[in-house]
């Protein structure tokens, strides 16, 4: 379609024809005859507010205004641009394009008058400029100009108008269509079968297509005759685009333009939205302190496709009493904001587990506030898509939380837009989905409809675990969020939403402890420790149980400390049953010790051990007495044994049964030996079947096209066997082929083979066929 | 930013600072919808469950009340989930109705013809349906009604029942408040059901549920099917009847193992209905000998499975449900709040005993150290038998010494799961003991001394649990249990409970093996009594 406007955007002659000129443009000296002259004379906030509107032209900076121009006409930066058109903006474009088709002088050149009659309803003077901020329209003192990519990307029927008849191939057209008082003239007489076959087409799509036979057959025949439509292929006819227009009343949709009605119903106290949004603020960063707790400890494994697996994420979720989405979300958020991080040794000593980054601890000693604005900020500008989580990606895997397929920048906008539309009305408006949805349709009308949908579920929801909506309307924070506000601001609006934390806990006799409000800093670490989440939301209800001040205790805190720091958290006393577990627990913790030694050595004589002990020639055993007839060692057994023999002691070697091991003179062995890395067998010794193999090549070279050489060496590698395979199968060719039979002998055969498909290969060999089963092929060379 | 005394948590449960100024009104404001869960000393829990919910509604509240009450105390923003959620929950009840149709009899009434049309395709609950009367209205078979309303909680519709009950037979009865009155909540609790029909009172053990059930059936006038647990508790309620009411020794029957009496007012215990012959239930004509006009059920909570069974054909009468908790261990909540029906009235026990009903009781554990073999032979135990190696420790029986010592003089009951250990235990404290052998003449006797002061002690085994009525035990020493049942333990402290002459305060003593499983099972009692209120210490036994 290109091809059809030869001189489009860049060297269009400047006819006259047009009084309609942009002032701006015919200000400039230099006449203006393309898009990059018009770029040329734009203003700098014109060529800014371009560049902000498509910043895929800014990346890389463009080397001057013809490589900008270049870039603005690459179709996919059209494709772009036109994505990002609301259903106005797309009409007037529609509309330019039209009118620019059927415009006499071709050249892209527009009218406004043609593009207002078109459109019917959108200001078409305000749209155009529109479109040419964008750079999808240039302008010259003879008027508007589009550019010709915008033509190729709305397609070839624009509105769903058919082929305009000046691109009919004469050989097919009975006689040039109708118009004005013919074209009433051909309606009033068409058949009801054509009237039918007219009115399925006017409105788009323009084509149709035409049974072999019978009434609607005959009805394209006779409109084809008349000039109304125009075969398209066979069994298919057109609407001429004139015709289309006509009956359409000159208009370019059957539906005045209608923005969405919002009804913003009910409107909330702003007062109380931002109260809602801050509680669920607080919620959110609890979750994610546990969140790295958990994994801190007990680090789930990178999965080999990047993500995390299924199991820990259900573990997670149940951990923290949360649901699966909930989980994936802040998982994906943490990661983004890049609390959480790879960490283990490449060679797989250490296995790649999901942790916490040294930047969550630098994020976890700030303030509230602040800490949810880092958040909010990431997530705002994420190009994590979490409404892909759980898609199917083909062979039975779905895509999984925290792996790349996660990534989709597109959600960026689509983000933006909802966070825009919510933000548009005054605070505490409250929107439906439905409503939303209808909205965002209509900003951006040629997203996929069903994908739009899901990402506005999945944006509500987590704009709501974030707090930045709440109650179904966009929060202050969230307001700032949406303009695109620093982190210290933020901040700020999240500090006066936010609940104060507080400083105490209510201890009760049934071993709970409350904490009627968020906790911050020190204790709200402490509490973690000694204590278990039983109960989540405004207040923390925590469970004190053997296990967790176990937990306490092993990270070195003595029931003491434990009790101290209770006591000057609550405001109670200290329940004696409280007292009582924690100063149990201390009394059984530590009483059996686990430690490492790697020899002990025994005696019934204890002073025989004390000597050792005192003997500086067994000082680099590092000895330690453990029992008074026990002493352990960190040297390895052997080493031990000589160096008390050296000693002048006579030490027996025990087993780990306690049984005397007899020492013998020690030779060493490699472990069983394996077959070859390579999978190939060492070369065999000439047995029936490979003379055979031999005898068959000598055969096959006499053929034509067969030459074949003894193979130089199999190829064993998965990949290449199959490629070899099938090249041969195309070609003809033989081929050598290793091959392990049931009984594990191994055999190698010169074969013809045919084909190549289910795992086997059927080849010829000789006179007789063969098949070969892929799986038992151990290699195979090109003869 | 409210200062509140409620704090809503996202697992919708609500927790009470018991010590706000506006407790007492918050307390009010959301008792109605959902269940106290937890009550230790300075934050209460309760639950708001769709049970929970429903009962509000049956009790006339709408959820406007209940988003209302909780949005009016609560200290923080109240999650939005949890508003949407309650009002959903609370809108599904009374969608459909059991009505008396003037001339089809009973049907079901939908005001949301959709919920209706999702019934009727329910595999479960189409064949308990009969013809369509109209969009709106489907005939119910009688004998139906009770398994219809079961199925109806079970898929999430629970239908309001407003058939309305037979009279059954008049029977005159009436108080006889003869030197005593009953208690305000008493006569709360019986207004509460007989203004909603049938349902469930929820009194704490010890707060006089018989003279509930007496007025009740004061209010009824009419024959009057009591079923209890077992045959002690039939002659007690019997005693209580006799006492309490006009009625007369001839009017009241007993229908057990061993008598078979059906007279105006007819106890059964819940075994001889549940006794089967070849698959057939042999008593069940004792539930149509009279045409009774109320059954009141002892003990709900325990209400065994085939007496749910026979409770579905009993929709037509009035049914009252007498119970200290209504927490089942089988889970089986939903059954007693579609056969018997919901809750009509409930008092904490804590407020009982603010109102000196129910005397002050000081628990305390004692835990006491394994000797030095026992230890050995508890660790090479196979784990079925270390519960009772631990509990039968003789260690115990030193303690259960030292604190019968300790009280003497007071009325003490020694309760425990052994007969080994409790027969060793009467021996070394020369005190008559009761058990599941002991002839239930013998066991009225004993009873009898006790009550008296004769017998100042008694060693029991597990058959005191339930429904034996003992007014001045005033020291329970607990040596062995049922592992962790919270129900036993309720009940056993409820024996202490009674209000005590001198006003003096109740002491329970449970004896455990330290470091055993034993402690174990101790430990989720004794968080019970810590939930319900009561403050425990542990104690060592050395410190004693």
């Amino acid at each position: 379609m290109a091809s059809r406007r030869s001189a489009g955007d860049s060297a269009g002659p400047p006819t006259h024809s047009e009084s309609h000129a942009a002032s701006h443009a015919a200000s400039q000296s230099t006449p203006v005859r393309s898009l990059a002259d018009d770029l040329r004379t734009r203003s700098d906030a014109e060529l800014a507010a371009l560049l902000l509107a498509r910043p895929d032209l800014a990346r890389p900076v463009p080397a001057g205004f013809a490589a900008l121009a270049a870039r603005a006409t690459t179709r996919p930066s059209i494709q772009r641009a036109v994505e990002a058109l609301d259903r106005e903006e797309l009409t007037i474009a529609l509309s330019a394009v039209v009118a620019a088709e059927s415009h006499p002088q071709g050249s892209g050149l527009v009218t406004e008058a043609a593009v207002r009659a078109l459109a019917d309803g959108p200001a078409a003077a305000a749209g155009l400029t529109r479109l040419w901020e964008r750079g999808l329209l240039w302008r010259s003192p003879q008027g508007w100009h589009v550019v010709s990519t915008l033509v190729d990307v709305l397609g070839p029927h624009p509105a769903g108008l058919g082929v305009p008849s000046r691109e009919i191939n004469p050989r097919y057209a009975a006689c040039s269509p109708p118009l004005g008082p013919d074209l009433d003239a051909v309606v009033a007489d068409a058949p009801p079968a054509a009237r039918a076959v007219l009115d399925t087409l006017t409105w788009g799509p323009p084509t149709g297509s035409i049974p072999a036979s019978g009434p609607t057959h005959d009805a394209a025949r006779w409109l084809i005759a008349q000039g109304v439509c125009a075969p398209s292929g066979v069994g298919h006819v057109t609407l001429v685009r004139e015709v289309a227009l006509q009956l359409r009343g000159g208009r370019l949709f059957r539906e005045p333009l209608q923005p969405p009605a919002m009804s913003w119903e009910p409107t909330l106290d702003p007062a109380t939205v931002d109260r809602v949004g801050g509680a669920h603020a607080r919620d959110l960063l609890t979750l994610i302190d546990e969140l790295a707790d958990r994994w801190g400890t007990n680090p789930p494994r990178v999965l080999r496709t990047g993500g995390v697996g299924v199991r820990d994420l259900a573990a997670l979720a149940a951990g923290l009493d949360v649901s699966a989405d909930e989980v994936n979300f802040l998982v994906e958020l943490s990661r983004t904001a890049g609390l959480l991080g790879r960490d283990g040794s490449p060679d797989g000593i250490r296995p790649e587990a999901w942790v916490p980054t040294a930047d969550y601890d630098t994020w976890a000693a700030r303030d509230a506030a602040s800490r949810w604005a880092v958040l909010a900020r990431a997530w705002s500008v994420s190009p994590r898509a979490t409404h892909l989580i759980g898609a199917a990606l083909g062979r039975g895997t779905t895509v999984g939380v925290l792996s790349p397929d996660v990534s989709w920048p597109p959600v960026r906008a689509f983000r933006q837009d909802v966070l825009d539309v919510l933000g548009a009305p005054p605070p505490g408006a409250v929107a439906t989905p439905e409503e939303l949805a209808a909205v965002l349709a209509w900003r951006r009308p040629l997203r996929d409809r069903h994908t739009t949908q899901q990402v506005l579920a999945v944006t509500l929801r987590e704009a709501q675990w974030l707090g930045v909506t709440a109650l179904g309307a966009l929060t202050s924070a969230g307001r700032l969020l949406a303009g695109g506000a620093s982190e210290t601001d933020l901040a700020s609006a999240a500090t006066s939403a936010m609940p104060d934390p507080v400083d105490h806990l209510l201890l009760q006799a049934d071993l709970t402890a409350i904490a009627p409000g968020p906790l911050d800093g020190a204790l709200a670490r402490f509490v973690r420790l000694v204590s278990d989440v039983e109960s989540r939301g405004g207040a923390t209800v925590l469970r004190l149980s053997t296990e967790s001040v176990r937990r306490a205790l092993d990270s070195g805190m003595t029931a003491d400390e434990v009790l101290d720091r209770l006591r000057e958290a609550s405001r109670t006393p200290v329940p004696q049953p409280l007292d009582y577990l924690v100063r149990d627990v201390a009394r059984r913790h530590g009483q059996t010790r686990v430690g490492g030694a790697t020899a002990y050595l025994r005696s019934d004589d204890e002073s025989l051990l004390s000597g050792m002990l005192a003997d500086r020639t067994l000082a680099p055993a590092l000895l330690r007495r453990i029992a008074p007839t026990v002493l352990v060692s960190l040297a390895e057994p052997a080493t031990l044994l000589d160096l008390l023999r050296e000693g002048g002691y006579a030490p027996a070697q025990e087993a780990f049964d306690g049984s005397i091991v007899v020492s013998e003179p020690a030779s060493r062995r490699a472990p069983a030996g394996r077959v070859r890395p390579d999978g190939e067998a060492p070369a065999p010794v000439l047995d029936a079947t490979l003379a055979q193999a031999v005898v068959e090549r000598l055969r096959s070279e006499s053929r034509p096209g067969h030459a074949s050489r003894a193979p130089a060496r199999l190829q064993s590698e998965s990949a290449a066997i199959q490629a070899i395979l099938r090249q041969a199968v195309s070609t003809g060719g033989a081929v050598w082929v290793g091959y392990t039979d049931s009984d594990g002998r191994s055999s190698k055969h010169l074969v013809s083979p045919w084909r190549f498909d289910g795992g086997r290969l059927y080849a010829v060999n000789g006179d007789t066929e063969t098949v070969f089963l892929l799986h038992r092929i151990t290699g195979v060379a090109p003869a | 930013m409210t200062d509140g005394p409620l704090i809503v948590q996202s697992d919708k449960t609500l927790l009470l600072e018991v010590d706000h100024p506006t407790a007492q009104d918050a307390r009010r404001a959301i008792a109605p919808f959902a269940e106290l869960e937890r009550a230790p000393e300075h934050v209460h829990t309760y639950r708001v469950t769709p049970l929970g919910l429903w009962n509000a509604r049956a009790a006339g509240h709408d959820a406007e009340q209940v988003i209302d009450a909780l949005l009016r105390y609560s200290r923080y923003a109240v999650p939005q989930p949890l508003l949407v959620d309650i009002a959903d929950t609370m809108s599904r009840y009374g969608r459909l109705t059991l009505e008396k149709h003037p001339v089809h009899g009973l049907v079901l009434h939908a005001t949301d013809r959709p919920v209706l049309e999702e019934v009727l395709r329910h595999k479960k609950i189409q064949p308990m349906l009969g013809e369509r009367l109209d969009p709106d209205t489907v005939l119910v078979h009688p004998s139906e009604r009770g398994h219809l309303k079961q199925q109806l909680l079970k898929i999430g519709w629970p239908a309001e029942d407003l058939a309305g009950y037979v009279d059954g037979e008049a029977h005159p009865i009436a108080l006889r408040e003869e030197g005593w009155s009953m208690r305000p909540y008493q006569r709360h609790a019986v207004e509460g059901f007989w203004h909603g029909g049938s349902g469930v009172v929820v009194l704490p053990c010890g707060a006089g549920k018989t003279i509930v059930g007496a007025g009740a059936m004061a209010a009824a006038s009419a024959t009057t099917l009591i079923l209890v647990t077992n045959t002690v508790a039939a002659r007690q309620w019997k005693d209580e009847l006799l006492r309490r009411t006009s009625l007369t020794e001839n009017e009241i029957g007993e229908y057990s193992g061993t008598r078979k009496e059906i007279r105006p007012v007819t106890i059964a215990t819940y075994q001889v209905l549940s006794v089967r012959r070849k698959g057939v239930y042999t008593h069940l004509e004792l539930l149509d000998a009279r045409d009774w006009g109320l059954v009141v059920y002892d003990e709900v909570h325990l209400l065994p499975a085939p007496i749910f069974r026979m409770t579905a054909d009993l929709q037509a009468r009035r049914r009252l449900g007498l119970t200290a908790t209504l927490v089942r261990e089988d889970g089986r909540e939903a059954d007693v709040f579609s056969l018997i029906g919901p809750k009509r009235f409930d008092a904490p026990w804590k407020d009982i005993e603010a109102q000196g009903y129910i005397a002050p009781a000081d628990c305390v554990e004692v835990r006491v150290t394994l000797p030095e073999s026992e230890r050995m032979a508890y660790a090479v135990a196979e784990p079925d038998e270390r519960y009772r190696l631990a509990s039968c420790t003789p260690a115990k029986e030193r303690v259960a010494e030292t604190l019968v010592a300790r009280h003497t003089g007071e009325p003490t009951l020694v309760i425990g799961q052994y007969l080994d250990q409790l027969d060793t235990l009467a021996g070394r404290l020369d005190a008559p003991i009761i058990t599941g052998e002991t002839p239930v003449a013998a066991r009225q006797k004993l009873f009898a001394g006790f009550r008296l002061g004769e017998i100042p002690l008694l060693v029991v085994s597990k058959v005191a649990n339930f429904s034996i009525d003992l007014p001045e035990a005033s020291v329970a020493i607990q040596v062995s249990g049922t592992f962790g049942s919270r129900q036993e333990e309720a009940q056993r402290l409820g024996r202490l409970l009674r209000p005590k002459g001198d006003g003096r305060t109740a002491h329970f003593y449970s004896v455990v093996s330290r470091d055993t499983v034993d402690a174990d099972f101790a430990a989720h009692r004794q968080r019970f009594l810590a939930e319900q209120g009561y403050s425990y210490r542990i104690l060592d036994a050395e410190d004693l």
